[in-house]
């Protein structure tokens, strides 16, 4: 199986705080990471491939910097990673970037699946992938939390969707675009070897050119001006008592909305 | 005196004997050059000593289990006598007449002092076999969730019963060659041991009672030709392998000071050890050197509650290892056995606490915990397989610069004082620079530690100051885990901002002993070189110079928990008692302290991971024995410890003796 990942770069968000939002924390130049949706994306990609062949690339839209950041999809097993950067993308909204994915997916075909995060962890929109989808007019699964069967041969792949309230298994013809959730799988954590050769592996960079599309194609129409907490507060609430009869009564509540 | 055929036939005995040994040597020189490293045979004739002093000595192996250790010494220094015993006995057997020292006034008591070893070494392995194969001392075996290899309970015990049988048969025979020989020249008042059985022989003929010690020399003699070349073969070699392993070791700067990995050297290609031919060579000749005496298993706080890990059974498991694949291994075959398949178990080698005890203990110098945390390196940098839990701390290390995953003000424990905490940009002129450590920052009863550090220095007017949020963790955490090239990267990173910070100009002091043992002893050999003091050391120099007063107070009755990392990993025993005396506490000791001291179950990584199964929490273990203790406060000089035994109970508080000290700032 041939599998593309979309991946992307976020802030760190292990640096978040009350008063550092993602926003603030990528102008203040904060440490960039792999997007850690896109981690459980990669691992899916990777286990796919140990159990039927193929290879993995890992796609990126972002800046020369964020080369860094492919290179931990590389050492965690990616056989590839390409990047598309071009002064055009600096302000890229999700429908611009999913123009330049689509086009470099076209560049990249033939594939069978194409597997991505759920969404960004710092923009949280998880429109770029169904925007992606949309434009190669390939079906879509979102919020896969496991693969039930996929069967190369057959060209099909039966998955498991996470969804609030209920779970849902269906079934799709490939090639495909999964998004997925962080219950699918524990990505690996790359071995030493695998950094070394990551280090040294060299990643094709394209421009629009490359792709064949224009600085007027990636036009942005969304910009952001802020990311703001969320304007309810969560409800605080102080459970009295003394610390046994606290504990019991906070693991009954718990148990009963179902959250253990 | 042998006749002529007698001598012709001893001397073909020899040099087919020699050959045999020669070859069964080179095979072992073989097998250990197939390890990685080189042992450290530089500066031999100082090394020499070293290994002689070890051998003469008995220093470490007289430290524990008495009556067994007396006998060792016994046999042991026996044995040493007998080399010469030996060689007298062939030169007496070539020379017309001659008597070793003869008639010269030593002459006498040689034979006298021979006479008594000669029972005694009878006497101690007789105590040795009884010990092992009719008491079967429990301390012997193993218990059953322990990996050992198929060929090792079997062939323990053949060992043991070869060993004993022989050194019973060489030095037994040789005994009634003298008894016979006695009675010939008709008494010997110097022999009175051998005599008594010379008695036993008065109704024999002359030339009968020559015929007797003809037998018995070429029996006590023969066996020894025999017995030399089995020597690799057998535990016995543990009587050279031993000396020459505290001969050969590279030099460590403190007991558990692991080597460094050198990542920008690209032709490396293994890290850490993933088969037994990756361990150092030093680690193939503990295997060698290895007795079998479960000295270390005694004192394994991993083993001792139950888990699958027993550092005497790794030992064990790489000699049977390597004696089922001798000619291979010497020849160079291919090894490609795991050692997590034959040494040990996946959970045994997560379970080891590194607390250096196995070390600490081994009378032969080995060094179990060096192979499990080298093990651990290949798991984490060439397979990727560790516990799940050790992740996050990885990737808080990563990206935070701290195992606990926070991003957070480092100086936020400094707030509720009342005095300033002046940062090494603050106060540029500092003498002595506090390193808090990542506990000291972020764990709430750490942080209490901290401010009762810096109030100390503030008290006794110590010019100091802190790195504050340029400091991250030493990486002591992914070292000890296995994460060599987590640690690489946080060490250099250190090393850059202390060395800018001027601090290797200065002193350093840590309330954190994992600190205090990776900048002090570790980031050596990545080129950094501190002078790095655990605050007991300093408060302590601070209230012997009379810089620091403290009052008396109640005597009230304490308990003190050695960290390993302060205790034996530093040798530091005595500052925390004397400023817990000098603060007027009463220092009731737990049965296992100082040296001996049991682990709190969180070094080795533990704390950031779940224990591994077993019989006992190791934290539960050693807080029971300090309630046992009577004490009203658990004292303890590590965050770890801190944490560890404060979660293991309520009826003791647990509190470090900085912050006890501090309490009774006169
Ligand atoms: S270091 Fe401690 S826990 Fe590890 S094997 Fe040795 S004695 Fe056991
Ligand atoms: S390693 Fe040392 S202490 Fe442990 S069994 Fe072997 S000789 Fe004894």
């Amino acid at each position: 199986m041939n599998i593309i990942t979309l991946v992307k770069q976020a802030p760190d968000t292990t640096q978040l705080s009350g008063s550092l939002d993602g926003l603030k924390l990528l102008a203040e130049g904060a440490p960039r990471v792999l997007n850690p949706w896109d981690e459980y994306a990669l691992e899916t990609a990777l286990q796919l491939v140990e159990a039927h062949g193929g290879s993995v690339t890992a796609l990126m839209v972002g800046p020369a910097a964020a080369t860094e950041t492919l290179r931990t999809a590389l050492a965690m097993g990616a056989n590839q990673a390409v990047l598309v950067d071009d002064p055009a993308l600096a302000a890229a909204d999700t429908l611009a970037t999913a123009r330049t994915l689509a086009a470099a997916i076209g560049k990249l075909a033939p594939f069978d699946l194409i597997i991505g995060g759920r969404a960004g962890i710092e923009g949280n929109t998880g429109a770029t992938a169904i925007q992606t989808a949309a434009l190669l007019n390939l079906p879509l699964v979102s919020y896969v939390a496991a693969l039930k069967t996929v069967d190369p041969a057959a060209r099909t792949l039966t998955a498991v969707r996470l969804l609030d309230n209920e779970r849902q298994i269906v079934e799709t013809p490939l090639p495909a675009l999964l998004t997925v959730v962080k219950e699918i799988n524990e990505p690996r954590f790359p071995t030493f070897m695998q950094l070394r050769k990551a280090k040294k592996a060299t990643i094709p960079t394209w421009n629009l050119a490359d792709i064949g599309l224009t600085a007027a194609e990636v036009a942005p129409q969304v910009s952001w001006l802020a990311e703001l907490p969320p304007a309810g507060q969560a409800r605080l609430e102080l459970i009295e008592g003394s610390p046994a009869q606290a504990a019991a009564q906070l693991v009954e509540r718990l148990s009963k909305q179902q959250i253990i | 005196m042998l006749t002529p055929p007698e001598k012709i036939l001893f001397a073909i005995a020899v040099l087919i004997s020699l050959y045999f040994t020669y070859h069964s040597f080179a095979k072992m020189a073989a097998v250990i050059g197939r390890g990685a490293g080189r042992l450290n045979l530089d500066d031999l004739p100082r090394r020499l000593g070293a290994g002689l002093v070890a051998l003469v000595g008995q220093g470490n192996i007289l430290r524990r289990r008495p009556v067994t250790s007396l006998f060792h010494w016994a046999v042991a220094w026996g044995f040493l006598l007998y080399v010469i015993v030996n060689l007298a006995d062939v030169l007496q057997a070539y020379l017309p007449g001659f008597r070793f020292l003869g008639n010269t006034p030593l002459g006498g008591p040689y034979r006298f002092v021979v006479d008594l070893a000669s029972v005694m070494i009878l006497l101690g392995v007789v105590f040795f076999l009884l010990r092992r194969f009719v008491a079967a001392a429990p301390a012997l075996s193993f218990r059953p969730n322990v990996m050992l290899h198929p060929a090792a309970q079997q062939g323990i015990r053949h060992d043991s019963l070869l060993v004993g049988l022989f050194i019973l048969g060489h030095v037994g025979f040789r005994f009634l060659g003298e008894s016979f020989l006695i009675a010939h020249e008709s008494g010997d008042p110097w022999q009175p041991l051998a005599g008594a059985v010379a008695s036993l022989w008065s109704g024999l003929a002359t030339t009968q009672l020559l015929i007797g010690w003809h037998i018995f020399w070429w029996l006590a003699l023969g066996l020894i030709l025999l017995f030399i070349p089995y020597f690799p073969y057998s535990k016995h070699a543990h009587l050279f392998m031993g000396p020459f392993n505290y001969m050969s070791r590279p030099p460590r700067p403190s007991p558990g000071a692991l080597p460094a990995i050198d990542f920008e050297d690209e032709s490396l290609e293994q890290f850490g050890a993933t088969v037994l031919t990756d361990l150092h060579r030093t680690h193939l000749v503990d295997a060698f050197a290895c007795i079998m005496c479960n000295r270390c298993q005694d004192a394994c706080p991993a083993y001792l509650t139950g888990k699958e890990l027993s550092p005497s059974a790794l030992e064990v498991n790489k000699r049977f290892f390597i004696k089922q694949n001798f000619t291979g291994l010497a020849d160079g075959a291919a090894d490609e056995t795991p050692l997590l398949e034959f040494a040990l178990s996946e959970s045994a080698l997560w379970a080891c606490l590194a607390c250096g005890a196995c070390i600490d203990v081994c009378p032969v110098g080995n060094e179990p915990m060096f192979d499990i945390l080298d093990i651990r390196r290949s798991q984490v940098l060439m397979e990727s397989q560790f516990p799940a839990e050790l992740r996050g701390a990885f990737t808080g290390l990563e990206r935070n610069g701290n195992p606990w995953q926070v991003a957070g003000d480092r100086l936020a424990w400094t707030e509720p004082l009342d005095f300033a905490v002046p940062t090494v940009e603050d106060n540029p002129d500092y003498e002595v620079l506090y390193w808090v450590g990542c506990a000291g920052a972020f764990d709430s009863d750490a942080q209490r530690t901290a401010r009762a550090i810096a109030t100390l220095l503030h008290a006794a007017g110590v010019n100091f100051a802190v790195l504050g949020n340029d400091e991250s963790c030493t990486g002591d955490m992914a070292r000890r885990a296995g994460n060599e090239y987590l640690f690489f990267e946080m060490a250099q990173a250190n090393i850059e901002i202390l060395t800018e910070a001027k601090a290797h100009q200065r002193r350093i002091v840590t309330g954190c002993p994992h600190c205090l043992h990776t900048l002090g002893q570790e980031y050596g050999a990545l080129g950094g070189h501190f002078t790095v003091l655990h605050h007991t050391q300093l408060i302590s120099e601070l209230v012997g110079a009379g810089r620091l007063k403290l009052t008396g107070g109640a005597q009230e009755a304490i308990t003190f928990h050695d960290p390993c990392y302060l205790g034996r990993h530093n040798g530091e025993f005595d500052a925390p008692r004397e400023l817990l005396s000098a603060a007027g506490l009463a220092l009731n000791e737990m049965p296992r302290h100082r040296q001996n001291a049991f682990c709190c179950g969180g070094g080795g990584a533990q704390v950031w991971k779940e224990e591994e199964p077993g019989q006992a929490a190791v934290s539960a273990s050693r807080y029971a024995e300090a309630e046992s203790t009577g004490a009203a406060t658990l004292a303890v000089g590590c965050p770890f410890c801190a944490r560890m035994l404060s979660d293991a109970g309520q009826s003791l508080p647990v509190r470090d003796v900085a912050e006890l000290v501090a309490n009774r700032i006169a």
